[in-house]
């Protein structure tokens, strides 16, 4: 049963699959192989702890000039970084912490029930587009219970450190990236017409198979697509900042971009006036991986 | 309908039964609670879907077999195929794991143990899925082989070079050896 790859000790998940499967004799590629990918994502926790932004310089001291550049900019903007295990889910498990993280912090009811309004809109998408059920309800619920746990008050009102081990805890944390995942799929295949372009721009596949291949399974990767949709589903704006080499100097100085991902439909004044402050969820983008990042002053980030 | 009831009753007891002893394990309630939805949606389904018919273990809800029928126009045509199911504990994060019990000559399918190639149970697997739908999508992949990514060489060797009367027979004559009752 045991395959080649002997470094996946410390991948419990994986061990304890490999043992539930014990006993029964199948062909020797029945067992998935980690990958190489896996093995290291094992090793960093799904969600990491705070940490100063000099340790991501740290990574980069023999690296390149622009990006130590850059970081000395990100540093003078945010005040720490919290990284996420690189293991496809990374985008999806930055936005579910910092979204929960926000909403214990600011114990902001209103914001609950309009997330709340916004997930019963995608169960009846789901539903609408034939999805079963079933298939998707435990982790609708394991979301909704999530909320109701973070506002304080109820018996059940659970403390950061709490929501620290819930988002390090496989049964909740990878319940939420999935029903992340539904949200996107729904949201994606509902608006076919709009997102057929950027899919096919990227991958030459039809919209149900992208979302069958790309956006449903746990473990494959996110880009601007499925960060469009989850922020439009969900009502959230999303602001990412990008640290890769790109030097868009035409002022000759290195800056750092960001995009704001502000969800569509926010029509009356009061939504308005909050799409134009930035967004709670902050997320560094470094090519291939998502971590969170806290920023200094919420209101000199505009600036 | 009342046999059914019996057993369903029989699986309340029997799982609250297992709770009690396993009661810490997460992974494995959530899958418990997730099979035993798919089990009554099966007894639903058993009308709609005559070409497969799901069964689980008596004793434990993370073994199931399945009898499917065989795709007319194909070579499978009038063969019954056993599948045999293990589901994995964190399902329905990971696939169940699906092998044919009755020997199948088709590209995707293992000739000596079964084993299964196809991407929904490794790595495009979802929990949009459930058994039900993956024995639909075993029954499509037995209309449609690829035969570009062979688990069964010699059969995807024949489909490949274009000797579609040769697969044909040899799937027709497995076929027929094992999947289709004895008669008289």
């Amino acid at each position: 049963m045991q395959n080649q790859n002997d470094t996946v000790k410390d991948d419990a998940e994986l061990a304890a699959s490999i043992s539930a499967m014990k006993g029964e004799e199948w062909g020797c590629c029945s067992v998935e192989e980690p990958s190489f990918q896996e093995d290291e994502a094992a090793k960093v926790p799904y969600v990491g702890d705070k940490e100063p932004l000099s340790s991501l310089s740290a990574e980069y001291q023999a690296g390149s000039p622009i990006l130590l550049e850059k970081i000395k900019i990100l540093d003078s903007q945010y005040v720490a970084i919290r990284r996420t295990r690189g293991d496809g889910n990374c985008f999806f498990r930055s936005f579910m912490f910092s979204y929960l993280e926000h909403v214990l912090e600011s114990q902001d009811g209103a914001e609950v029930d309009r997330i709340k309004v916004n997930v019963e809109k995608c169960r009846k998408t789901l539903q609408n587009l034939g999805y079963t059920d079933f298939t998707f309800e435990d982790f609708f619920a394991l979301f909704l219970e999530q909320l109701d746990d973070i506002l304080q008050g109820s018996e059940e009102s659970i403390s950061y450190d709490e929501l620290v081990n819930r988002s390090r805890d496989q049964s909740v944390s990878d319940y939420i990236v999935m029903f992340f995942r539904f949200v996107t799929a729904g949201e994606i295949r509902t608006r076919a017409e709009f997102f057929e372009p950027f899919i096919t721009g990227l991958s030459n596949t039809t919209v149900d198979q992208f979302c069958k291949t790309s956006v449903e399974p746990m473990g494959e990767e996110s880009d601007h697509i499925h960060i469009t949709a989850l922020s439009d589903a969900l009502g959230v704006a999303i602001r990412v900042v990008y640290l890769d080499r790109s030097s868009c100097g035409d002022t000759g100085g290195v800056t750092v971009n960001h995009h704001d991902f502000v969800p569509v439909g926010t029509n009356d004044e009061k939504k308005e006036e909050e799409a134009s402050a930035a967004p709670f969820i902050t997320l560094l983008y470094r090519p291939g991986h998502y971590d969170i990042l806290y920023p200094k002053v919420l209101d000199d980030v505009e600036k | 309908m009342i046999c059914a009831d019996l057993k369903v009753v029989r699986l309340i007891l029997y799982l609250s039964w297992r709770d009690r002893l396993l009661c810490a394990n997460s992974d494995m309630q959530q899958s418990r609670a997730r099979l035993f939805k798919e089990y009554k949606e099966v007894q639903r389904e058993k009308v709609a879907d005559p070409d497969i018919q799901l069964v689980c273990d008596d004793t434990n809800i993370f073994k199931w077999t399945a009898l499917i029928k065989g795709p007319s126009e194909t070579p499978y045509e009038g063969g019954v195929f056993q599948l045999a199911f293990a589901v994995p504990e964190p399902y329905p994060l990971q696939p169940p794991q699906v092998r044919f019990l009755t020997k199948i000559f088709h590209p995707n399918v293992h000739f000596k143990t079964g084993e299964i190639c196809l991407d929904i149970l490794k790595n495009a697997w979802s929990p949009a899925w459930t058994l039900q739908s993956v024995c639909r999508a075993i029954i499509a992949l037995m209309a449609h082989p690829e035969a570009d990514s062979p688990l069964n060489c010699d059969s995807g060797n024949l489909l490949r070079s274009g000797d579609v009367r040769g697969f044909n027979s040899m799937a027709r004559m497995y076929t027929r050896l094992a999947a289709m009752p004895k008669k008289g």
